[in-house]
């Protein structure tokens, strides 16, 4: 059996950052375990940039400032002791991974250049053109093959194993053979990334955005924090839902709607369309809902123009927005506004990590990072820039923490409790392998993301989220019987699907009972039938717990220091 | 055209078979649309890759009538276009098979490592405060940092066709080239050991690399950086690096050459210096006399002030 003092799971920024964190302590047997090959993370994909105080485009910025930044942006959701502790990392993070080679646009004196971005009250985003995470992911992908990091590609986790003395480990499918394999470790970090597979294909997300680890540490007794707070970016391609990245807004594009109006001077005049998100993201959906924008129905759209920009800033900073926007809406951003409509972007929510010094939860052991992760810093909506920034930042003190509790951990191996879940798992999958007649997990899971969008998206109201948790709880009936329709066991990605799609609905109806029992509106949530915030009721995070089969509501305080609630304007 | 047919090379494991596959053809859709149609509607048993969709993740790259791209990005409607109703798919050439499309990435990632490429920072800097570099010398890495590892580049690869131990993929040369390139560090001969061990000169200089990258990568340009980065630092000694080194002199003497010197003039010298072992094969097969001794031709104190402004340029 493969035995690790520390098992990181998931190598997205989160993921390889833990692991070389833990690497980096020496002496420690360290794998990193991933459904892909290691570079095929979300984070690759993020466009923007990553936030953090270095003063170098605005000398007048500071750490407060970006608490303050992020604390509103998270419509006072956020711990305001995480949030200080997070801003007070970030600038170190990210000279960090300058120095292991992340290759940052520069300004006048070599010094990483910075932009403005949405919500921000200086520019303070650092940004390698428009690939920043990209060029983040590879670098410290380069940086575990010179640490030598142990990695386990292609194995999908299932399951977490715990025994009377805590954690023993993972059990995962090793997917190039079908077989279920047990890995002992001391320590897991769990760094599987976010959800928004929940929406298929209205979301940024990539196809691995499937909540795994959310689930699997639900499934072991954590509870999932704040699973209600789904962000929606405000411009995704009209026909896809790939997004046009914040920074076509920080570098001055502007929404029109069908009459040629910046609409958003009535919903932000001052921050115009460098307002939050969740702020944009209304406005689009008012617009067309109201009949302002393009087209009908959910092919309705408005305007991302950037034309006056001119050809060279485009080409300059925006190149990789220029390329998606030929490809897939066959439009060039320098001859044409672009067709766009909200997007699922990002989970605040997910596991309930109780100390933000380690990533640690409440099971002894268990470590968590990133998107799959909520410490809380985004609170009820993440700022742009600050999910790369936050993956750096806690994904070093996940990996650490773990590295120190595996280096002060002698337990007994916990093999029964492995043994147990593997054999269950391997039960459950040869079933689902085997049987040819019930629902296809595609058909499932496509009404699930119908549901989603209709009735749990932009604009919530507690009839239709009745009606969206009956729809889950009955397509959760229609999983338990659904046929896999490959039986093979090399490389079954029909297998991978099937557990994925299990997992989606896990945390879809966490993420409805949070929505629906959550009557205010708030950052990224918002309840029409609700519209005002409640801070008296709500300023607190919602968990979710598993107990049996039944999902437990409970709540827990707001950490508030230095900024009393407050009215959210931009 | 109503019907689309995906003609697909399986592998289950253990035999390889053909199979086709029709769906009904929709417009401005993508090649890796047509794989998750026949996933969903007609055989979820076909396996392939895919993650982000947007050709940043490089998960999703295959074969299409006999060249390497990225599915999620290749617009099925112009390939259609250009070679009718039925496609031939099939997986990255020059990678083990796993099983349909989907190729084993493990024994390339074990050679990139051998390539060192990760950066070792220039002893002014530290992890506490970070690097410097110019914007100028950022553009210097931008192209190469475009890699998303896809593997388009090594499937098509000549060289690595005839056969991979003598040669690595193209972009662990890209990869290599990268850090060499890079202002921040300071151990370029780190990077270019490992790469002139193994394969540096033996580029077959095809272009297939160039042409078939997604991301505007250029690997043969790469190369040819490697290897004048390896001349500039007195690494390299080897056939390789000699003939060069003879032709270059010849050019110096007399000027002649005429292919080159016509590569001169379109590519500037440069660029065309990487052609030079080329020559080399041409010569080695008969294809030039190398007893015929050319006259210095007219204005070779032009061609030499090239070849000595080339020298000093630094790249
Ligand atoms: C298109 C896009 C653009 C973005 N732009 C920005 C931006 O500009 N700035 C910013 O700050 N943020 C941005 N974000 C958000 C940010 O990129 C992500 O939140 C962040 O990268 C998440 O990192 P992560 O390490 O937590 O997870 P991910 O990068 O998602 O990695 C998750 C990893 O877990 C693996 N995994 C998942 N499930 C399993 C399983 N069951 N078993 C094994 N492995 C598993 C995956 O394969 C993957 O390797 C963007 C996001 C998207 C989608
Ligand atoms: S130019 Fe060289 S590296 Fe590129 S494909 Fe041809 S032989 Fe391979
Ligand atoms: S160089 Fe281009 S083709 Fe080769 S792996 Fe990188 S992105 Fe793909
Ligand atoms: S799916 Fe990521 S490159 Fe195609």
């Amino acid at each position: 059996m493969q035995t690790f003092d520390v098992l990181v799971i998931g190598s997205g920024g989160a993921g390889m950052r833990a692991a070389l964190e833990a690497g980096a302590r020496g002496g420690l047997a360290v794998g990193l375990m991933t459904k892909m090959f290691p570079t095929r993370s979300a984070t690759g994909m993020a466009q923007g940039g990553i936030n953090g105080f270095l003063g170098n485009a605005d000398p007048t910025d500071s750490v407060a400032k970006h608490v303050f930044d992020t604390v509103k942006g998270s419509d006072y959701l956020g711990d305001q002791d995480a949030i200080a502790f997070f801003c007070g990392q970030a600038a170190a993070a990210i000279r960090e991974i300058d120095y292991y080679g992340v290759p940052f646009s520069r300004d006048g004196d070599g010094r990483i250049a910075q932009r403005n971005f949405g919500g921000q009250s200086a520019p303070r985003t650092c940004f390698s053109a428009d690939k920043t995470g990209h060029v983040i992911l590879h670098t410290l992908y380069e940086q575990c093959l010179k640490h030598g990091v142990k990695m386990l590609t292609d194995r999908l986790l299932l399951d977490l194993a715990v025994d009377d003395d805590g954690l023993c480990g993972a059990v995962a499918l090793d997917i190039r053979t079908g077989q279920v394999v047990p890995v002992r470790a001391k320590a897991v970090v769990i760094a599987t990334g976010g959800a928004g597979r929940m929406y298929w294909s209205r979301t940024t997300n990539p196809f691995a955005s499937t909540a795994d680890g959310m689930a699997a540490c639900f499934r072991a007794g954590i509870p999932l924090k704040d699973p209600e707070m789904v962000q929606f970016h405000p411009t995704g391609l009209a026909g896809t839902g790939i997004l046009m990245s914040e920074a076509s807004r920080a570098e001055g594009g502007y929404l029109y709607n069908n009459a040629g109006e910046r609409f958003m001077a009535r919903y932000a005049p001052e921050k115009m369309e460098l307002a939050t998100r969740d702020l944009v993201s209304q406005a689009i959906e008012t617009e067309i809902r109201e009949g302002r924008g393009f087209g009908t129905g959910l092919s309705a759209y408005v305007l991302l123009d950037l034309r006056h920009l001119g050809r060279e800033k485009i080409l300059e900073r925006l190149p990789g927005i220029r390329d998606l926007a030929m490809t897939f809406e066959r439009v060039d951003p320098v001859e044409a506004p672009i067709p766009i409509r909200p997007s699922c972007h990002y989970t605040m929510g997910g596991v309930d990590v109780t100390d933000f010094r380690t990533g640690g939860t409440a099971l002894a052991g268990l470590f968590a990072a990133g998107e799959a992760a909520c410490v809380s810093v985004h609170g009820a909506n993440r700022l742009g820039g600050n999910s790369l920034a936050d993956i750096m930042v806690f994904g070093k003190c996940a990996g650490a923490g773990a590295a120190d509790y595996a280096l002060g951990r002698d337990r007994k191996a916990g093999d029964g409790a492995l043994a147990a879940k593997a054999a269950e798992w391997e039960e459950r999958l040869a079933a689902a392998m085997a049987r040819d007649d019930g629902p296809a997990v595609a058909s499932i899971r496509d009404r699930l993301a119908e549901a989603m969008w209709n009735k749990v998206g932009i604009f919530r109201r507690g009839g239709e989220m009745k009606e969206a948790a009956a729809a889950i709880d009955g397509l959760t009936e229609e999983y338990a019987r659904c046929a896999v329709g490959d039986d093979s066991r090399v490389f079954n990605t029909a297998l991978v699907n099937y557990v994925e799609l299990g997992n989606l609905l896990a945390m879809a109806k966490a993420a409805v009972l949070g929505a629906l029992n959550r009557t205010e509106s708030r950052g990224c949530h918002l309840r029409e039938d609700y519209p005002a915030r409640d801070d008296a009721n709500f300023l607190k995070h919602t968990l979710v717990t598993l107990a049996g089969t039944r999902y437990e509501l409970s709540y827990r305080p707001v950490v508030v220091t230095d900024y009393q609630p407050a009215e959210r304007r931009y | 055209m109503e019907q689309v047919v995906y003609r697909i090379r399986r592998f289950d494991g253990r035999k390889e078979f053909w199979q086709e596959y029709r769906f009904a053809h929709e417009a401005n859709k993508t090649v890796l649309w047509g794989l998750l149609k026949i996933k969903e509607t007609v055989d979820p048993s076909l396996a392939f890759v895919a993650a982000c969709r947007s050709a940043v993740c490089g998960a999703c790259a295959v074969r299409v009538n006999g060249e390497a791209m990225l599915a999620c990005e290749t617009p099925l409607d112009a390939l259609l276009e250009r070679f009718g109703a039925t496609l031939v798919l099939e997986p990255l050439g020059n990678f083990p098979v796993i099983r349909d499309l989907v190729v084993d990435w493990e024994p390339k990632a074990a050679r990139l490592a051998e390539a060192k490429p990760w950066l070792v920072p220039r002893e002014e800097f530290s992890a506490e405060a970070g690097c410097r570099q110019s914007q100028a010398e950022f553009r210097r890495i931008n192209a190469q940092t475009n890699c998303i590892l896809c593997g388009a580049c090594a499937s098509e690869c000549n060289k690595l066709t005839t056969g991979d131990d003598d040669f690595y993929e193209p972009f662990v040369y890209t990869k290599a080239g990268k850090f060499v390139a890079d202002s921040r560090d300071g151990a370029a001969a780190d990077h270019l050991r490992p790469v002139l061990a193994r394969g540096l000169w033996k580029c077959v200089h095809c272009q297939e690399c160039v042409t078939k990258c997604p991301k505007r990568v250029a690997p043969a340009e790469d190369i040819a950086a490697l290897r004048r980065a390896s001349i500039r630092l007195g690494l390299a000694d080897n056939q390789g690096t000699r003939h060069a080194r003879a032709f270059a002199g010849d050019i110096t003497k007399t000027g002649r050459l005429n292919e080159t010197t016509m590569a001169v003039k379109t590519d500037g010298l440069l660029k065309s210096a990487t052609r030079l072992p080329f020559a080399l094969r041409l010569l080695r097969r008969g294809k030039l006399n190398p007893f015929h001794f050319p006259a210095p031709v007219e204005g070779i104190d032009g061609v030499r002030a090239i070849v000595k402004a080339a020298k000093e340029a630094k790249e």
